[in-house]
C-alpha cells in the first residue's frame, strides 16, 4: 500500500554524524504518464545533486532547498513554475513555501501569478517582510517591488498543460481523479552540516481549479513544515486532504513521540488515507540525517542524496542507488 | 452530551475605553450562538451565528471594524471547521464581504477546495450572490483616524510589530448535543498589513482546527508566531497526549512565547465539554455558555459568571 524505500545506509555501519548533509526532493506523487517517467526521475535526481553540491560545499539547508526547487520550477516536466496546470479560466496561479528549521521562520506565497520562480518569492517574504504569507495581486507587488521580473504567463504554460485542461473541460472529466494523475507538486527538504533543517515546496496547483483556490503547498503544517526540534517534511498529492490533516505537521508530531522517520511518514499518509480516503506522498528528514521517501499513491518521482550515493526511485519499493562522484 | 460555546474578541492590548464594550460583545455573541445549540443546531451552525455577531459588531477587528492595510482597503480572511468530517472552508484576503465567515461556510459546502483567495474568493462569493459592500460601511471613523495617525510610520518593508496596532481577531469553538465539535475565526488582520498579507486566521492548524476526536480551538494574536508554531494544531496535539484543555493550551502559548517571542489567546473545548480561554497578551475578551450559566473575562484570571434565564 505505501511507497516503501528502505535506508541504503541501514545495512552499513556508521557514526550519526556522516548522515549529514543529506537531501531529499520529489517530483509529486500520483500516477505519472508513462512517455513522462523517465523525464520526472532524471529532473529529481539533476536537482538533488544541485542541492547536495550546495551542503557538501557548506551551504545551508535553506540555500539547498530552494536551490533544488528553482530547478524543478524551472524544469517544465513538473507542476511548478514552468509546467504548472491550468485553473479553470485556463491560467497559471502558483503556490510556495519554505521554512527554516531554526528560527521557524517561514515565507509563502498564494494565487501569484507571472512568476517564474515562486519558492524564491516565498523567500523573500520571509527574509524581507515581517509577514509570513502573501497572496495574489499583493504578492505580485510585492515582487516588483523587490525587482523580480515578471514573465509572460505563456513562458510558464507547456503544450501538456494546455492539453490536459482542454481535455478536463469535457462535461464528463473530473478534475479531481485526473488530479491524481499529475506529475504534480515539487518540494525538498534538507538537514545541513550544522544540523539546521529546512523545506520548501512549490507547485502550479490542481488542475482546473476555481480561480483563488489555495492548495496545501503555501499553507504552513499543511504543505511543510521544518523544526530543529524534529525534522522537516514537504508533502504532495490531494492538497484539501492533506490540508484537512495538516499532514507535515502531523507527521512531525508522531516524530516528536519517538516515532522514525519512516514510521511517522507512514502513519501520517495511513491516518489521511483512512480518515479521508485521501492519496499522497511525502519526504522526511530528522535533524540527525534519517531520511525517507514514502508514498500511498501508486508512483512518487524522488531522489535522496547523502554521504556521496544518489538514491532515487518512482514505484513502490523502488530504491536504486548510484555514486555521486 | 451537554452543549458548549466558547467565543473570544481578539487577544491583544485592549484599551480601557473599548473594554466594556469588548466584554459585552463577547457575552452578547456567546448567547446568540449558544442559542443555536440549545434549539438542537448543530456546532458548525453555532459557531457561524456566534462569529457573524462579531463581525458585525464594530468594536471587533473582522467584518464591520475591520482594519485598513497600506493602501487603505479591507482585505478580510475566516476559517470554519467542521470536527466531524474535518470538512473546512476558508478564504484570505477577501475585499468588502460583510461576513467572511460565512463565506467561508459557502466554500466549505459549495466548492471541492478548502480555500479561496482574494479576486478568486470574491469572484465565488459573487456567484452564490453575496455581494460586496463598501468600503465604508465596514470601516470605523476610529480606524479611519488610527489609520491616518499610522500610515506614515513604516514605509520600509519590514516593520516592527507593535501590539497596540493588533485590534485583532474574533472567533468561536462549540460542542453540541450530538457530540460534534467545530471552530470559527475571522479577522481584518493587521493594522497597515502589506496588501495581500494573509495571517494565521485563515490557516487551517493555525487560526482553528476541529476534530471530534480531540476537539476545537480559535486563535488569536500576533499571527506569524502563531503560523509558525501552529498553535491551534499543537494545543490539539497536547490534548491527544493527554493533557487537559488547560494545560495543553498554556503549555502551547509558553512555547509560542518562548520560541519565537509572540502572545496570543486561544479557546478550547474538548469532545468531552471541558472548556479554556487561555491568554498571554494584556487581554482577551472572552465569554463562555453552558448549561445556562455565562462565564466571561477580560484580565488575567478574571472569570466572572451569570446565570442567565432558563
Amino acid at each position: 500500500m505505501f511507497g516503501f524505500t528502505r535506508y541504503y545506509l541501514s545495512d552499513t555501519s556508521c557514526q550519526m554524524t556522516d548522515l549529514l548533509p543529506v537531501v531529499v526532493v520529489h517530483g509529486g506523487a500520483g500516477i505519472i504518464p508513462k512517455e513522462r517517467l523517465q523525464l520526472s526521475i532524471s529532473g529529481v535526481c539533476a536537482a538533488v545533486r544541485t542541492g547536495y553540491a550546495i551542503l557538501k560545499g557548506g551551504g545551508s539547508s535553506m540555500d539547498a532547498v530552494v536551490e533544488t526547487v528553482i530547478q524543478l520550477e524551472n524544469n517544465p516536466a513538473f507542476n511548478a513554475g514552468c509546467g504548472s496546470v491550468l485553473n479553470v479560466k485556463g491560467e497559471v496561479e502558483m503556490d510556495a513555501i519554505v521554512m527554516d528549521g531554526k528560527t521557524l521562520a517561514s515565507g509563502a506565497v498564494s494565487a501569484v501569478r507571472n512568476i517564474a520562480n515562486p519558492i524564491q518569492l516565498a523567500r523573500l517574504v520571509m527574509d524581507k517582510t515581517s509577514h509570513a504569507c502573501l497572496t495574489a495581486e499583493g504578492a505580485n507587488q510585492f515582487a516588483r517591488s523587490m525587482g523580480i521580473e515578471e514573465v509572460p504567463q505563456e513562458s510558464l504554460i507547456t503544450e501538456y498543460s494546455r492539453m490536459r485542461w482542454r481535455k478536463n473541460l469535457a462535461p464528463d472529466a473530473n478534475p479531481v481523479e485526473s488530479q491524481m494523475g499529475k506529475a504534480g507538486t515539487v518540494g525538498a527538504v534538507a538537514v545541513d552540516l550544522e544540523g539546521n533543517v529546512a523545506c520548501a515546496t512549490s507547485t502550479g496547483g490542481m488542475l482546473n481549479k476555481m480561480e483563488g483556490r489555495v492548495g496545501d503547498t503555501p499553507i504552513i503544517g499543511s504543505g511543510g513544515y521544518a523544526d530543529n526540534q524534529s525534522g522537516a517534511v514537504s508533502t504532495t498529492g490531494h492538497g484539501e486532504t492533506i490540508m484537512k490533516i495538516t499532514l507535515a505537521r502531523l507527521i512531525l508530531f508522531h516524530m516528536e513521540q519517538g516515532r522514525s522517520v519512516e514510521d511517522a511518514s507512514d502513519l501520517g499518509l495511513a491516518c489521511m488515507q483512512s480518515r479521508l480516503g485521501g492519496l499522497g506522498g511525502v519526504v522526511t528528514v530528522d535533524p540527525q540525517g534519517h531520511w525517507a521517501a514514502r508514498f500511498s499513491s501508486k508512483q512518487m518521482s524522488w531522489a535522496a542524496a547523502q554521504r556521496d550515493i544518489m538514491h532515487y526511485g518512482l514505484y513502490t519499493g523502488e530504491h536504486f542507488t548510484q555514486s555521486i562522484n | 452530551m451537554s452543549a458548549v460555546l466558547v467565543v473570544h474578541g481578539g487577544a491583544w492590548a485592549i484599551p480601557d475605553e473599548l473594554a466594556k464594550a469588548s466584554v459585552d460583545g463577547v457575552k452578547t455573541a456567546a448567547c446568540e450562538g449558544f442559542s443555536v445549540l440549545k434549539r438542537g443546531g448543530s456546532a458548525v451552525d453555532a459557531v457561524e451565528v456566534a462569529v457573524r455577531a462579531l463581525e458585525d459588531n464594530t468594536v471587533f477587528d473582522a467584518g464591520h471594524g475591520a482594519v485598513l492595510n497600506k493602501d487603505g482597503e479591507v482585505e478580510l480572511d475566516a476559517i470554519i471547521m467542521d470536527g466531524r468530517t474535518l470538512a473546512t472552508g476558508a478564504v484570505s484576503s477577501v475585499k468588502n464581504i460583510a461576513n467572511p465567515v460565512s463565506l467561508a461556510r459557502a466554500v466549505m459546502e459549495k466548492t471541492s477546495h478548502v480555500m479561496l483567495t482574494s479576486q478568486g474568493a470574491n469572484l465565488f462569493a459573487e456567484s452564490i450572490g453575496i455581494s460586496t459592500v463598501p468600503t465604508e460601511t465596514l470601516v470605523t471613523e476610529y480606524e479611519r483616524r488610527e489609520w491616518e495617525k499610522h500610515k506614515n510610520y513604516n514605509t520600509g518593508v519590514i516593520e516592527d510589530f507593535n501590539t497596540q496596532w493588533a485590534h485583532d481577531t474574533v472567533g468561536a469553538v462549540a460542542l453540541d448535543s450530538a457530540g460534534n465539535v467545530a471552530c470559527a475565526t475571522s479577522t481584518g488582520g493587521i493594522r497597515n498589513k502589506m496588501v495581500g498579507r494573509v495571517g494565521d486566521s485563515s490557516i487551517i492548524g493555525c487560526g482553528g482546527y476541529a476534530d471530534n476526536f480531540s476537539g476545537a480551538v480559535s486563535c488569536t494574536g500576533h499571527g506569524e508566531s502563531i503560523l509558525k508554531v501552529t498553535l491551534a494544531r499543537l494545543i490539539l496535539s497536547k490534548i491527544e497526549q493527554g493533557k487537559s484543555v488547560t494545560e495543553a493550551s498554556q503549555m502551547s502559548l509558553q512555547h509560542m512565547g518562548d520560541r519565537v517571542k509572540g502572545a496570543g489567546g486561544a479557546i478550547v473545548v474538548s469532545p468531552s465539554g471541558h472548556w479554556a480561554a487561555t491568554f498571554t497578551t494584556e487581554r482577551m475578551a472572552w465569554a463562555a455558555v453552558e448549561q445556562d450559566v455565562l462565564w466571561y473575562g477580560l484580565d488575567p484570571g478574571e472569570r466572572l459568571k451569570e446565570q442567565l434565564p432558563q
